[in-house]
């Protein structure tokens, strides 16, 4: 007989519903909590996309018809196309078709959505002043949220230098750059961004830039600057 | 000499909450179970030591040894206090050679260790309660390198059975503690009687590993009289930590030289989300004026693609009027637990699809239970668009927008619409905690709810419930005695209902809003398992201002005990008046007035810490005129509360959460009606208020 209300009890979670789409999906999600906490993901980064080979060919990018950038971790493994949706002064926002969006300003990465710990300002120097000197000293302030909501900022004090010309591949393209990598220190983090410019210009092909403790660094490819309409 | 005693603590309360005075002791770590001893309060095994918790940390803990089983609920208050709720199974009793206590502790750090001087910290155990825990100490910890850390302290009552010598601040004697119905506090005891030493080691072997040696004061008069107890062969306490992780640890002991015992501790803490700033989709990007469209629109098709676009981010458009440059919208926020985030979703959302002329939005907010509008929310686009990639874009853009009461009153749906009538049928939880006889009690079953609006105000709204299996109809206890049984005869109604279909409450709800600032609201019919009538709650909210003032008053009539329509000739009134206040930091105050069901006078004082990410902690205490022998056992009503956002653990927009009340006592004195959450106005109303907007504006850009 104990069987009875179990089954009864089996059943109603099972045929559990509601009028409200909202209210269905609310109650898979506290249902979710506990999967994720059986499964231990619950730390684990939801920011997993598209794997295809890299560096990509001049016949994938003609498959797209509006700009677009390309972002990848830095081992390559993940990848995302992003669109320009967003064009706010000098800065573009990126959007990709799972919800993320990275914000630039003339190439220097100001923010990001979507990341978990997301870079939510920056304050920086001007991009065309930093490009265009060699051995520059400025201050960069890095803004977060907490999971108060309130700010964590982290300061850093940068050198940039501008390397040696050197050539670089992207999509089958061969292009000579300036590479100008920035070093940026504090008490408790330290990290090296890299910009490849187009050589003699302030332009920005490609870099590898940090975006925060957690997500740490990761690649842009500027596509659209080889793109054709 | 007792002049002396009550100086020095008169003169160390003022020191602990003199924040001036006080070195303010950072957490570096948002989780630290290791610190934990057995009591879920800072220390080693048994003993204390002068630590405090990471800021906010919520602890569970259950330690078991030689009989007793104990489950702690502790909480980081403040950044130097730590409170405990305690329930234990202590060996000798009435049932079945058990006693079963609920207790509370508080442990302050008074001062953070230095290269030459220790940390010191002060505790009371078991200070409101029956007092079997009770105990006062001070200990000092001072660590010796990165492995060693060392812990001396003092202490009176329990902490005091052995090794003890005559009260350095004079009180020699403590009196034995009449408990009577437990419940109330020890003023009277504290740092009285013998005092004794007490001291422990750490040894830190690695991050993982710790060695600890106690040389405990506790003479466990209690345990070791009882057969179900154990032998005290030593004053010598031996333990082993393994550190899973921050938030888990495990403690194995060899207590008192004769038995084994093992400590098992969680923990977690609200400012520590998981997904940080939340893995929601990233918002619709502004575009600069000149790349807006400049195709001429009709209104319709605006209206069409701003509900299309808002739709998909989680908020329903019900209302959009444009005039001139201006845009009024009313908007039903379904998704986002975080209103300043849901605000700057909107906006963007109307900044690409209104006329580039539209220079201003007003977003009015709509209540999606009720149909109240709550708040208004006046934005200017350009100032927006100019914050939104800005460093200080939150703060720039803040100093621009106004937040008011919405001039509104109801929404009023189309006439056509299908959507009145909505339900849902999900399983349910109802529990009953700390019944000596069986400590857990629950049941689960089904509940339908269902909800249909007559018009825009006016609802019936109703809970049915089908139990399925449970413990609830097991309950053995009686209603106390000494007040009319109000709130203590609950176990009728559940052995009464057992497995069969009940009316959990069904309400004809009818709202009002008689203007900017005032709300109301009236139930009538059954409005909870145990009572039916009439009850109205009517609230001031200013959106501008940290405060609010609420009124609640109700006449009802007890319900039969099988659930069903029947009504049993007992008639009672309660009326309470409540100030409510939110204060600049974490806390919100509520404090009620007025007559309690049974008849009694008194007053409600809760308070709750509030995290900006939707967490909250919470205790409140009811006094009224009842003698603490009348109410019976607990002396007073008091509890604790907890609410915890869905999507702090999920990182995904939702604006679902689980609570909970902890109440040790169920009496007749101080009981109030125990409506459904969606029927207290205040609530609706201060989510949109302007300190709560303010609070998380961070997020207006994400």
């Amino acid at each position: 007989m104990r069987l009875l209300p179990l089954t009864i009890l089996f059943m109603t979670f099972l045929s559990a519903c509601a009028s409200d789409n909202l209210v269905k999906s609310e109650k898979k999600e506290l249902w979710g909590i506990f999967k994720n906490i059986t499964n231990k993901s619950i730390s684990e980064s939801t920011v997993i996309r598209q794997s295809s080979a890299f560096p990509h060919t001049k016949k994938w990018l003609k498959n797209f018809n509006q700009p677009i950038i390309l972002t990848s971790s830095v081992d390559k493994k993940n990848q995302a196309t992003l669109i320009a949706l967003g064009n706010n002064e000098e800065r573009l926002t990126w959007v990709s078709s799972d919800g993320i969006s990275l914000s630039y300003d003339r190439g220097v990465l100001i923010a990001t959505r979507g990341y978990s710990q997301d870079l939510l300002s920056l304050k920086y120097e001007k991009p065309k002043k930093i490009f265009s000197s060699n051995n520059l000293q400025y201050n960069k302030i890095h803004r977060y949220l907490n999971g108060e909501n309130r700010y964590d900022e982290l300061k850093f004090e940068c050198t940039g230098n501008k390397m040696a010309p050197r050539s670089i591949e992207i999509v089958q393209y061969s292009l000579l750059v300036d590479r100008y990598v920035e070093t940026c220190i504090n008490n408790y983090h330290r990290y090296k961004n890299e910009y490849d410019l187009l050589h003699g210009t302030t332009v920005v092909v490609s870099s590898k830039q940090w975006i925060s403790p957690v997500n740490s660094y990761f690649l842009t490819y500027n596509l659209y600057a080889f793109q054709k309409f | 000499m007792s002049f002396l005693r009550c100086l020095v603590i008169l003169c160390l309360i003022i020191l602990s909450f003199n924040l001036v005075l006080t070195e303010s002791v950072k957490a570096t770590e948002f989780e630290d179970t290791a610190s934990l001893n057995m009591y879920g309060m800072p220390g080693e095994i048994d003993l204390p030591s002068a630590k405090n918790l990471p800021d906010g940390q919520f602890s569970i803990s259950s330690s078991a040894f030689g009989g007793t089983i104990k489950v702690n609920l502790s909480f980081q208050i403040l950044e130097n206090l730590t409170g405990a709720f305690r329930y234990a199974r202590i060996p000798g009793g009435r049932y079945n050679g058990y006693t079963w206590d609920r207790s509370f502790d508080l442990h302050y750090l008074l001062y953070r260790e230095k290269s030459s001087f220790p940390a010191i910290a002060i505790g009371l155990r078991d200070f409101i309660g029956t007092g079997i825990y009770t105990g006062e100490y001070f200990v000092a910890s001072k660590s010796f390198g990165s492995k060693l850390n060392v812990s001396a302290g003092i202490g009176w009552g329990r902490l005091a059975g052995k090794n003890s010598f005559n009260n350095f601040f004079g009180s020699s004697t403590r009196k034995g503690l009449d408990v009577g119905k437990g419940g109330t506090f020890h003023f009277g005891h504290f740092f009285t009687g013998d005092n004794s030493p007490f001291f422990s080691v750490t040894y830190k072997v690695n991050e993982k590993l710790q060695f600890i040696s106690e040389l405990s004061s506790d003479s466990y008069d209690w345990e070791t009289a009882s057969s179900k107890g154990f032998t005290r062969r030593s004053d010598i306490n031996l333990g082993v930590k393994y550190i899973v992780d921050p938030t888990f640890t495990v403690m194995a002991t060899w207590m008192h030289g004769d038995t084994l015992g093992l400590t098992v501790n969680m923990g977690i803490n609200p400012r520590n989300s998981p997904y940080y700033s939340g893995t929601e989709p990233a918002p619709m990007p502004i575009l600069q004026r000149k790349y807006r469209s400049k195709e001429i629109k009709l209104e319709q098709k605006i209206i069409a693609e701003s509900q299309r676009l808002l739709n998909l981010d989680g908020i329903e458009l019900k209302t959009m009027t444009l005039f001139g440059s201006k845009v009024e919208v009313g908007i039903i926020n379904r998704k986002y637990f975080n209103v300043s985030q849901m605000i700057g979703r909107a906006v963007r959302i109307l900044s690409h699809t209104t006329p580039a002329n539209i220079e201003e939005f007003k977003i009015n907010i709509i209540d999606f239970k009720s149909n109240l509008f709550v708040s208004k929310i006046v934005i200017k686009r350009e100032d927006f668009a100019e914050s939104e990639l800005k460093f200080n874009g939150p703060e720039e853009l803040w100093a621009t927008v106004s937040i008011s009461n919405s001039e509104n009153s109801f929404f009023y749906a189309d006439e056509t619409s299908n959507d009145r009538l909505s339900w849902s049928l999900y399983p349910y939880l109802d529990t009953s905690l700390f019944d000596p006889d069986d400590p857990i009690r629950l049941t689960v079953g089904a509940e339908l709810l269902a909800q249909y609006k007559f018009i825009p105000s006016t609802f019936i709204s109703s809970s049915l419930r089908q139990p399925i299996a449970g413990t609830l109809d097991d309950i053995q206890r009686d209603p106390k005695g000494g007040l009319p049984n109000v709130r203590s005869d609950f176990m009728y109604y559940h052995r009464d209902i057992s497995n069969s279909l009940f009316i959990n409450n069904l309400t004809l709800d009818q709202y009002f809003k008689p203007s900017p600032n005032f709300y109301a609201l009236v139930n009538i019919g059954f409005l909870e398992l145990m009572y039916a009538g009439v009850r109205t709650e009517i609230i001031w909210k200013n959106n501008k201002r940290p405060y609010g003032f609420g009124l609640d008053i109700a006449r009802v009539q007890k319900r039969d005990t099988d659930g069903r329509f029947k009504l049993k000739n007992e008639r009672f009134s309660t009326y309470l008046a409540s100030i409510y206040y939110d204060l600049h930091n974490d806390w919100i105050i509520k404090v009620d007035g007025g007559k309690y069901l049974a008849g009694d006078f008194g007053s409600t004082i809760s308070i709750k810490r509030t995290f900006n990410n939707g967490w909250e902690f919470g205790a409140y205490a009811t006094f009224t005129d009842v003698p603490f022998n009348t109410w019976g056992e607990g002396s007073f009503d008091k509890g604790l509360t907890i609410k915890a956002p869905i999507n702090w653990f999920t990182g995904k927009k939702s604006r679902s959460y689980a609570s909970t009340t902890i109440k040790p006592i169920t009496g007749d004195g101080g009981a109030k009606l125990h409506l459904s959450k969606e029927k207290y106005l205040y609530d609706k109303v201060s989510e949109y208020s302007k300190k709560n907007i303010l609070d998380n504006w961070g997020r207006v850009f994400r």
